[in-house]
């Protein structure tokens, strides 16, 4: 009683490291019942084919682990298989004598047999036995949580037995070792938490853009109804001018007339054809659409701007197209450069630029429109995209890390969502898709044209205020609005000029760097953030329209 | 997209009509310009498949002649074209038979718009698609001599 109640209080103080062995010893029992055991059974050498000690008797091998499993594990262990035996002989030091897979091969106990050693357990030396101890246990209880150590004198008091005390401590937890896994469990409690966050910061984010699309959808549909609704007032309004006698050359009505005399077809094929048309779903996204439907708003100021072409028109002759009133909002003498391969559609393309009164270039591939670029300035340029030599996206790559601001438009047949977006990573402005009307390519020309000044006019304005002549800038970024003498009536819309190279450019940029880096195209962040930044102007330019 | 029904989309070519008003024959003389680059483009395209047979060359040619034919209306001409420039880059593996392709047909393509079969995926060889490519060139000149004679009727001169 006193030794157990000596060794209770030695094992509720852990740190003085009194081992269950100790105790053991200071009992008398041996410790090693199991490794007498095993010495005895290889002393008297009974199963010579399945275990024996090898030739120099400093370890024994296992020849048979199969044999030692059902014959002598069964009679004098209470081990029921071969590797809880090893887990014992470790607990007691002793080591697997390891050896590579070609000294196994020629080992004369054969392939699979077991090797194990231990300094004090030698042929025929009992004695040294008693220096073989469990390593295990010292550590355990030591390492022992308080109240597990408490439970065990008890347990030992009523079962003085090995075994048992072993059974115990092997189910029991250390204290570390609970220590370490409730650190891991807050660990991942933690990491939990911050995944947690990470994924309603995500959803968070993706709902606002959800609904930033949302919108963009929204005022794209509000701005084809406003437009459809304006087109039929000012049907509305032609016709009813018609009807008391004004003369309206209406090339609307013209067209569809000729288009009736034509084909039985063409009124009901022009119509649908239109509004599937991807390239005008895309107009409407971008800033610039407005005016189309802005002169003819029915407010107050409505009336004097419908007066305005009219006037022109009866005056010259009537300009083609279906949106009269928007001629009068596109200058004459735009610089086009048209990019081209196909002689049919040079011809058919720059007839339609003509018509809305710009001067037209044609150089025949990407090569040329690099080299032609560089040493003259446009006002606009359109570009064909498979061309010999140089594609048109190629180009205007090139072409971007010399000029920022000059509007590039591709023209083309391929409307994929992938070569859209390659196409506007490349720096290109727009897409004009094959084939087009007079009027895609009409509304094209006032999105980018509208506010601007025709280059040649500002030459021509340089010159009569004395500026120093600039010829041939090499297009500086921003050197355009700047060098604008503000002339009085445009002063408004100046303003918008100046906002909207600067845009822009930025956007071809950040469009450049990006196609070089990572040329693999995905919707970029600079897209989305420049549509989110057009908004604003779309906004204001609505407002300033309708003021 | 099936191959259209009519011969000429006449909302594209009536447009390019008008602007004959102050500049007559423009859009005659735009017609027959497109008929010698047909033509040429036809020989190009039969060169490249009894010679040097490369797919890349032949979706090029088609992509060229879709451009022109499609900007003047010509849009049985343009599907055409578009179908040898998918058949040349293996965007596409198959081709609608001709009694599908005939004018005014009544028979309706099975599994229409769709002309990639995944079954033959694009493991066929060159041989394959340069076969179908034969066989959509025949329909171009087929499809080119319906045009000519319609816009002859139109222009009411032999073009």
């Amino acid at each position: 009683m006193n030794v157990n109640s000596s060794s209770g209080t030695e094992l509720s103080r852990p740190s003085t490291g009194v081992s269950m062995a100790t105790v053991a010893s200071n009992l008398k029992t041996p410790s090693n019942d199991f490794v007498r055991k095993l010495y005895g059974i290889l002393e008297r050498c009974e199963y010579p084919d399945i275990v024996r000690w090898t030739e120099t008797g400093e370890s024994f091998v296992v020849l048979d682990t199969g044999k030692f499993t059902t014959q002598i594990l069964p009679n004098h262990f209470k081990h029921s298989n071969f590797a809880s035996f090893v887990r014992q002989l470790n607990k007691y030091d002793f080591h697997k004598v390891k050896k590579t897979p070609e000294e196994r091969q020629t080992s004369q106990y054969g392939e699979l047999s077991w090797e194990f050693k231990h300094p004090f357990f030698t042929i025929h030396n009992e004695e040294a036995l008693d220096n073989i101890k469990r390593k295990t246990t010292v550590q355990k209880k030591i390492l022992l949580d308080d109240s597990t150590v408490l439970l065990k004198p008890n347990e030992q008091h009523g079962l003085h037995d090995n075994s048992a005390v072993n059974l115990i401590l092997a189910n029991s937890v250390t204290k570390d070792k609970f220590n370490l896994l409730k650190r891991r469990v807050d660990r991942l409690q933690k990491e939990l938490e911050l995944a947690k966050e990470e994924k309603y910061a995500a959803k968070l984010e993706f709902q606002k853009l959800n609904s930033k699309y949302n919108t963009i959808v929204e005022s794209l549909i509000t701005f084809k109804s406003v437009n459809d609704n304006l087109m039929t007032g000012f049907n509305q309004l032609c016709s009813m001018l018609s009807s008391r006698g004004f003369e309206v050359p209406q090339p609307f009505y013209d067209q569809m007339n000729r288009g009736g005399n034509l084909s039985k077809g063409a009124l009901n094929e022009h119509k649908p054809q239109k509004s599937f048309d991807l390239d005008t779903a895309a107009a409407s996204m971008v800033p610039g659409t407005m005016p189309l439907a802005a002169p003819s708003h029915p407010s107050g100021a409505a009336p004097g701007d419908l007066s305005l072409p009219l006037a022109h028109i009866t005056a010259s002759k009537p300009p083609g197209g279906l949106d009269t009133n928007d001629t009068s909002v596109l200058k004459e003498g735009f610089h086009v450069l048209l990019v081209e391969d196909d002689a049919v559609c040079i011809q058919l393309c720059s007839k339609f630029l003509r018509k809305y009164g710009c001067t037209v270039e044609v150089v025949t591939d990407g090569l040329s429109a690099i080299s032609t670029l560089e040493k003259f300035r446009y006002d606009l340029v359109l570009m064909d995209i498979v061309m010999p030599n140089l594609d048109g996206a190629t180009a205007t790559s090139i072409v971007r890390s010399f000029d920022n601001h000059t509007p590039i438009i591709a023209m083309t047949g391929n409307i994929e969502d992938q070569d859209l977006i390659t196409y506007l990573q490349h720096g290109m402005n727009d897409i004009l898709a094959k084939p087009f009307t007079k009027d895609d390519l009409h509304s094209m020309l006032i999105r980018y044209l509208k506010d601007r000044v025709p280059l040649v006019k500002q030459q021509e304005e340089r010159e009569r205020t004395g500026d120093p002549p600039q010829t041939q800038p090499q297009s500086q970024p921003g050197s355009q609005p700047q060098s604008q003498p503000g002339s009085a009536p445009q002063t408004r819309s100046h303003s918008i000029t100046q906002i909207r190279p600067q845009l822009q450019s930025h956007q071809s940029m950040q469009s450049i760097e990006e196609s070089v880096s990572q040329p693999s195209s995905t919707v970029s962040e600079s897209d989305v953030n420049a549509l989110i930044e057009d908004e604003p102007l779309l906004k204001k330019q609505r407002v300033q329209l309708k003021e | 997209m099936p191959i259209p029904k009519e011969i000429v989309n006449w909302g594209i070519l009536s447009e390019i009509v008008s602007m004959d008003e102050d500049d007559p024959e423009f859009s005659k003389s735009l017609i027959i310009q497109f008929i010698d680059q047909a033509q040429t483009t036809f020989e190009q395209m039969q060169n490249q498949l009894e010679g040097p047979k490369e797919l890349k060359a032949l979706a090029d040619l088609g992509h060229f002649l879709k451009g022109s034919s499609s900007a003047l209306g010509l849009q049985r001409i343009a599907w055409v074209c578009e179908r040898i420039q998918n058949l040349g880059r293996k965007k596409e593996n198959t081709l609608p038979e001709k009694e599908f392709l005939v004018y005014q047909s009544t028979l309706e393509i099975p599994n229409q718009g769709n002309y990639y079969d995944r079954r033959i995926g694009d493991d066929a060889d060159d041989e394959t698609y340069l076969a179908l490519i034969a066989r959509a060139l025949e329909q171009a000149r087929y499809e080119f001599t319906l045009a000519r004679g319609e816009l002859s009727s139109y222009y009411g001169c032999e073009l």
